[in-house]
């Protein structure tokens, strides 16, 4: 019977059920608790044993045929048991352009996994395919329990398992985040980035010597933990700050560079060999001494780049980014954080925060730019009590983590936007629902719960004003479906998460059935700026149907990337040259991908578009949740549409035809395609399916699926005319490409050395040969060759 | 209370209509497979689409509450087209024969599925019944036919196929002996003649159902008996006993014989053409010559008519069997006299003449050992059974019913059920649209009263949704997402556990045949 069959049940009956029995009490028995109770077992059994299951149906609400289909649609789950450690490798659309896929197929080969299993025969990995770690500027990346590796290759694969093993020989695996005390009135502060791509970049032990050093040389500063500074390509990040100074930014700094990048700084009493030592510590930061796997190298802020790379931008969900402490609530109302909460609930009537809303222009960030203040005139309008309000955490798109970024960074700056949507709407509950992915995001939030709660901020008789709200977390569980708001109400109601038709809209008809207000992350960071600062001001940001600024995840083909925050209107082409430097390597800027899985490609020709949710909708992409990948020459859109389908695809949660089965059909068409078994007439058929599928699914994700596919056959149809007639024009689809050897070719054997398949034979000195029968388009002999003497034709 | 137009036409339905409950009360039809009254729309299948006031996207009629005002366009050629692709979709992952086989081969095409089942059942009446609806002469093909059925058969690919050609001769032969064989309702009469030249398998098979069919027959043939070229058969091998009971339970329903007349010499065809409202030319294989001296048109290789309505160039002289198209075969010159005669009925009624499609047909294609081992659970594992004494005696009871139980059945139990089919057809979706991944064949067969093949399910909902009401223990649940999702009893257990109250209930919601109630249930299920 496959899943949960009844032979996992035989081998279950060992576990120990008192857990579930503790978990239930503490969590509930009613149905909605069910993925609470799920992630809770999964945790400590490290996955859902069946009688475990089974023991939940006998002291809960929660039925068998709900647990089952519960824990069989949501990927979080594993019903056998995950091996010791876990590597998850990221295929986000940065990873993928970047070749996730060939890393995942070498991890397969470096630990022997077989094809048809995701964990080695000795049960000591688990291979696990993650849709986005949110570390795009490090791809291709992957996580090995909380170790992140970044700008991996095929032949550096089995370094990152063996520098990981050792690190947990020696006791190294450094735990996350923990809560920062302290304050730094009047000292110098240096600043160490704690958002994930930091955290991924090492940046814990950086902190961990930057505090030792401190401590040690007694130096007038504090270290100073913060959210994420956007520039996540230079992880990590390390900001010196002193009164009265320019502050100076150090990027990929590494342990042992923490006492030079401090001693340059700060006069260390009784040391006079200063000189000579700042001077050899930083040359050694501009060495090419990889930290294994990745590369680094030292910038100074002042360089031009950099400064467009932050100056460019407006900051307002973002504003104070790389100087706020994510756990100092203090730091945050002194940066005027809660004025315009007091503001709102002592001066102004829900209809004048409302009517604010409207006249600020801001329409909703979560991609389909619903005007902001007309939701909430709905909601308040609505009838039914109790209502809810909810924030939109699921962000799920590859390579898309504004959100993520947004939580982490300023969680208080969400919550005091909730708070004002609530007081807007005269509601007193509410929940943020957070992918469970985003471990850092809860956590942070959680905190900052607490926090406003024990400064009144939250809670009961909010400020003194009378006004009541709850706020609590809800943990996604691994659907990006769940995204789609009538999905998410189904998840938190402990279902599948099924969409379902609108209308009756959430705004009506949302959380069982009642009004619910239902906004995304970074749409509830904009509110509390625009009451502080006006809605005129922000209005005046932008164009004339989008104002205000968007945040964006500038990931891809370009020289830098990163969170950036910028006015709507800026040009394409702006925010890819003067923002992110241009494409990489001297490569030809292609297309941007906006908009991730709903959205479109837009040819480097059409760069003068303004980022406006018009004009991008009606360049065949869309907004959406602010992914902005960079394509340049080498990247197929064949393999571009192939992608972001089989990610749509995976993801539909099955529920009606045109999703569930014609985005496979679509998938399947394109796989032949890439492959060159393509034919003629299947660009129409192509075209006349994805129409279907657009025009008939039921939810948002079936309705925007074919986006790529059409957007990508609108301006790029001659490419998939020329795969159907045996050639990928990009060099990047493997069926259609031949490794070729040059004359540069010295005779090193590195590329025999690596070749996984056998493919080149060992012929030292002379001129390597590639079996083109034997080889599997891995890659792994490109980056070792010392000449550059392979070619892909 | 809201008024709106579906195909122009203007209704005015109760607040809390859907579109769909105002289409049925303006009498447009809305196909729907996922849809269930009384309870909640599954917006699954999206065959029930609609378009409502031009807009780009289409929604589901089932769930979309009709608004004052609003034009709704359902049969237009876009949503048609719309309807069509889901119902492609469905097909592409929809893994079944909607027809076995065998009865698909069968050049009469005989539901051999059903008879066998008859067999089984101890029904001789009701197998003579199956097989005469196609074969009128199951003795004598039980005995000659070249088994092309079997060929086809699936269970072949596991050991040996059925053996077809023996139970049909079993039912032939026990029909003959019976005290009362079972003979055919003959219809009203009609008060036309028709005249058949030629009492060969393609007219004998003509006469029997232009009898049946009501009209008076009168069959012709240069021969001093019945049976065309089957009378030079080996008569061991087709005792001419047999032939001719055969003919005589076809003369017994009125159908006048009249052996030793040449067409063309004693009597000319046009008289024929005067006596008669129609004439039928089985004449068996014939040359030009032979053609002309019958004072027929000759075509390519036999008398000039169309294949497809074995109309001749002469008004009211049809043309069938060998002389249409040569054939070593009599199955064949009997699928075709039956086909001819249904042209002939219609052109009596003065209808125009529909030649039968080919029926529309879901297949399996060629199927592994792994889903033909599957398959055989619910039949007998025994191998081909041989009749005990020898196989000119044929089967006797026991060993007919035995052999039977090897049937796979392999055609679907949801035959007459299945809308899916009835709406592939009627918005001409092709099988064949899509190709790809699709569904493993599965048969739970746990249960007493229904059977499950999941690979027949479209995953509508409706049975998981009824469990769910009348609160199963266990009922169903969807494991897995996306594409791969599937109906199933949850914790593993198996639909005996799961569906313990509404098991009947759920198989009548089923759209397709991927949950049906057995056979053998069926009554007692009609008695709830």
């Amino acid at each position: 019977m496959g899943l949960l069959s009844t032979e996992q049940t035989a081998v279950a009956e060992t576990v120990d059920l008192s857990f579930v029995d503790r978990v239930v009490e503490e969590i509930g028995r009613e149905r909605e608790a069910v993925i609470p109770i799920l992630q809770r077992l999964q945790e400590h059994y490290r996955y859902l044993p069946a009688a475990a299951l089974r023991r939940v149906t006998e002291i809960t609400r929660i039925t068998p045929a709900q647990i089952t289909g519960v824990a069989t649609f949501y990927t979080q789950f594993r019903h056998r048991p995950v091996g010791e450690h876990l590597i998850r490798v990221c295929h986000g659309t940065a990873c993928h352009v970047k070749g996730a896929d060939r890393i995942s197929e070498a991890i397969r080969r470096e630990l022997g996994i077989p094809d048809d299993d995701d964990t080695d025969p000795e049960g000591q990995f688990t291979l696990e395919k993650v849709a986005c770690l949110g570390c795009c500027t490090l791809a291709p990346v992957m996580q090995i329990d909380g170790v992140t590796y970044g700008h991996l290759t095929t032949d550096t694969v089995g370094e990152a398992i063996e520098d990981f093993l050792q690190l947990e020989a020696r006791g190294l695996l450094s735990p996350t985040a923990r809560a920062v005390e302290g304050h730094t009135d009047g000292l110098a502060e240096v600043r160490i980035g704690i958002g994930s791509c930091c955290i991924a970049g090492g940046s814990m032990d950086v902190r961990t010597e930057l505090e030792r050093v401190v401590g040690e040389l007694g130096v007038p500063a504090v270290v100073k933990p913060v959210g994420c500074v956007g520039m996540c390509h230079q992880t990590p990040l390390v900001e010196i700050v002193k009164p009265g100074e320019a502050p100076q930014i150090y990027p990929k700094v590494q342990p042992e560079d923490a006492e030079a990048i401090i001693r340059r700084h700060f006069q260390p009493r009784g040391l006079k060999k200063l000189k000579v030592a700042v001077t050899s510590a930083l040359d050694r930061m501009l060495d090419d001494r990889a930290w294994k796997p990745m590369t680094r190298y030292a910038l100074d802020v002042r360089d031009a780049p950099i400064c467009d790379f932050l100056g460019r931008q407006v900051h307002i969900a973002t504003e104070y980014g790389g100087c706020l402490d994510p756990f100092d609530i203090d730091e945050y109302v002194a940066g005027g954080g809660f004025e315009a909460l007091r503001r709102v609930v002592t001066e102004m009537t829900p209809a004048q925060v409302r009517e604010a809303i409207t006249r600020s222009g801001l329409r909703g960030r979560g991609g389909a730019g619903f005007p902001t203040g007309r939701k909430w005139d709905i909601v308040a309008a609505a009838e039914g009590e109790p209502k809810f309000i909810l924030c939109n955490g699921d962000e799920g798109d590859p390579g898309a983590f504004m959100d993520r970024m947004i939580l982490e960074s300023y969680p208080f700056r969400v919550l005091e936007g909730m708070a004002i949507g609530a007081y807007a709407t005269g509601i007193h509950d509410g929940l943020l629902y957070i992918r469970a992915e985003y471990p850092l995001a809860v956590q942070r939030v959680w905190n900052a719960i607490a926090e406003c709660e024990d400064r009144g901020f939250l809670g009961e008789d909010m400020l003194g004003a009378g006004f009541d709200l709850r706020l609590g977390i809800r943990e996604g569980a691994g659907a990006f479906v769940c995204g789609e708001e009538t999905a998410l109400l189904a998840s938190i109601e402990g279902e599948r998460g099924h969409p379902r038709l609108r209308p009756p809209y959430p705004a009506e008809h949302g959380l069982w059935g009642q009004p619910t207000l239902i906004n995304n992350v970074e749409t509830f960071a904009m509110v509390p700026w625009i009451i502080r600062e006006g809605p005129e001001r922000f209005a005046e940001l932008g164009t004339e149907r989008s104002r205000g600024t968007k945040v964006f995840a500038l990931a891809g083909k370009v020289a830098r990337g990163g969170l950036i925050e910028v006015p709507m209107g800026i040009t394409i082409g702006e925010i890819v040259e003067e923002i992110g430097g241009g494409v990489a390597e001297g490569r030809q800027f292609k297309a941007v991908q906006i908009g991730g899985p709903s959205g479109g490609c837009i040819p480097a020709r059409l760069a003068d578009t303004p980022v406006d949710y018009e004009a991008l909708g009606e360049l065949g992409a869309i907004m959406g949740s602010g992914g902005f990948v960079v394509l340049d020459d080498t990247d197929c859109m064949v393999d571009v549409a192939r992608y972001f389908l089989e990610f749509t695809q995976r993801e539909s949660c099955g529920r009606c035809t045109p999703c569930r089965v014609g985005t496979r059909r679509m998938l399947e068409i394109l796989e032949r395609i890439a492959t060159g078994e393509g034919v003629a007439s299947d660009l129409d058929d192509l075209e006349e399916l994805a129409l279907m599928v657009k025009q008939t699914s039921l939810c948002g994700l079936g309705n925007t699926a074919p986006n790529p596919v059409l957007s990508t056959l609108h301006y790029f149809r001659a490419e998939y005319e020329a795969h159907i007639e045996g050639r990928c024009p990009a060099g990047s689809c493997r069926a259609l490409i031949h490794y070729v050897v040059n004359e540069d070719c010295i005779g090193c054997t590195k590329c025999a050395q690596v070749c996984p398949s056998d493919a080149i034979p060992m012929t030292p000195l002379r001129k390597h040969e590639i079996i083109d029968e034997k080889c599997i388009r891995c890659g792994s002999c490109i980056p070792v060759c010392p000449v550059d003497a392979i070619e892909i034709h | 209370m809201p008024t709106l137009t579906i195909d122009g036409r203007q209704v005015t339905v109760p607040e809390g209509s859907t579109i769909l409950d105002a289409a049925r009360e303006a009498g447009v039809a809305i196909p729907t497979l996922c849809y269930r009254e009384g309870l909640p729309p599954q917006t699954s299948c999206m065959v029930c689409v609609v378009r409502v006031n031009g807009s780009e996207r289409l929604v589901p009629s089932c769930a979309t509450l009709a608004g004052d005002g609003m034009e709704v366009e359902s049969e237009t050629q876009s949503v048609r087209a719309a309807r069509r692709m889901a119902l492609e979709l469905l097909l592409s992952d929809h893994l079944g024969d909607c027809i076995a086989p065998c009865q698909l081969t069968c050049p009469a095409g005989m539901d051999i599925p059903r008879m066998i089942r008859r067999i089984v059942a101890g029904d001789l009446a009701g197998a003579a019944e199956i097989v005469k609806r196609d074969i009128p002469l199951p003795a004598v093909l039980g005995r000659i036919c070249p088994e092309l059925c079997e060929n086809a058969c699936r269970r072949g690919s596991l050991d040996q196929p059925v053996a077809i050609r023996l139970l049909k001769r079993w039912v032939g032969d026990e029909d003959l002996a019976a005290e009362r064989p079972w003979r055919p309702k003959v219809g009203a009469p009609s008060g036309r003649r028709v005249a058949i030249v030629g009492a060969g398998p393609a007219g004998l098979a003509a006469a029997y159902y232009l009898r049946v069919a009501g009209h008076q027959v009168a069959v012709f043939d240069r021969r001093e008996g019945p049976g065309g070229g089957m009378r030079e058969i080996d008569p061991e091998r087709l005792p001419p006993e047999v032939l001719q009971q055969e003919v005589d339970a076809i003369l017994a329903l009125g159908v006048e014989l009249r052996p030793g007349v040449r067409i063309g010499e004693e009597i000319a065809l046009d008289e024929l053409r005067s006596d008669f409202d129609a004439v039928l030319l089985a004449v068996g294989e014939i040359d030009e010559r032979a053609a002309s001296d019958l004072g027929a048109e000759y075509g390519r290789r036999g008398l000039a008519a169309d294949r497809r309505t074995h109309q001749s160039p002469l008004k009211g002289v049809f043309v069938a069997g060998s002389a249409l198209s040569p054939s070593n075969y009599a199955v064949r010159a009997v699928g075709s006299g039956h086909a001819a005669a249904n042209a002939i009925d219609q052109y009596l009624r003065g209808e125009e003449i529909t030649p039968a499609q080919r029926p529309f047909n879901v297949t399996m294609g060629r199927i592994d050992e792994d889903t033909a081992a599957r398959m055989v659970q619910e039949a007998s594992a025994h191998p081909r059974i041989s009749p005990s004494s020898g196989e000119d005696a044929g089967f006797n009871d026991e060993e007919a019913a035995r052999e039977g139980l090897r049937c796979l059945h392999c055609d679907c139990r949801g035959f007459a059920q299945c809308r899916l089919r009835r709406f592939a057809e009627q918005y001409d979706a092709s099988v064949r649209a899509f190709t790809g991944a699709k569904r493993a064949y599965e048969l739970d067969a746990t249960h007493p009263s229904v059977l499950y093949e999941s690979g027949k399910c479209i995953a509508c909902g409706l049975c998981v949704e009824i469990a769910r009401q009348h609160e199963e223990e266990l009922g169903l649940t969807f494991i897995g997402r996306g594409f791969d999702v599937r109906t199933r009893v949850p914790m593993g257990e198996t639909l005996a556990n799961g569906l313990r109250e509404v098991a009947i209930e759920c198989a009548r919601a089923c759209p397709t045949g991927a949950l049906v109630v057995r056979e053998e249930a069926q009554e007692v299920a009609d008695d709830d």
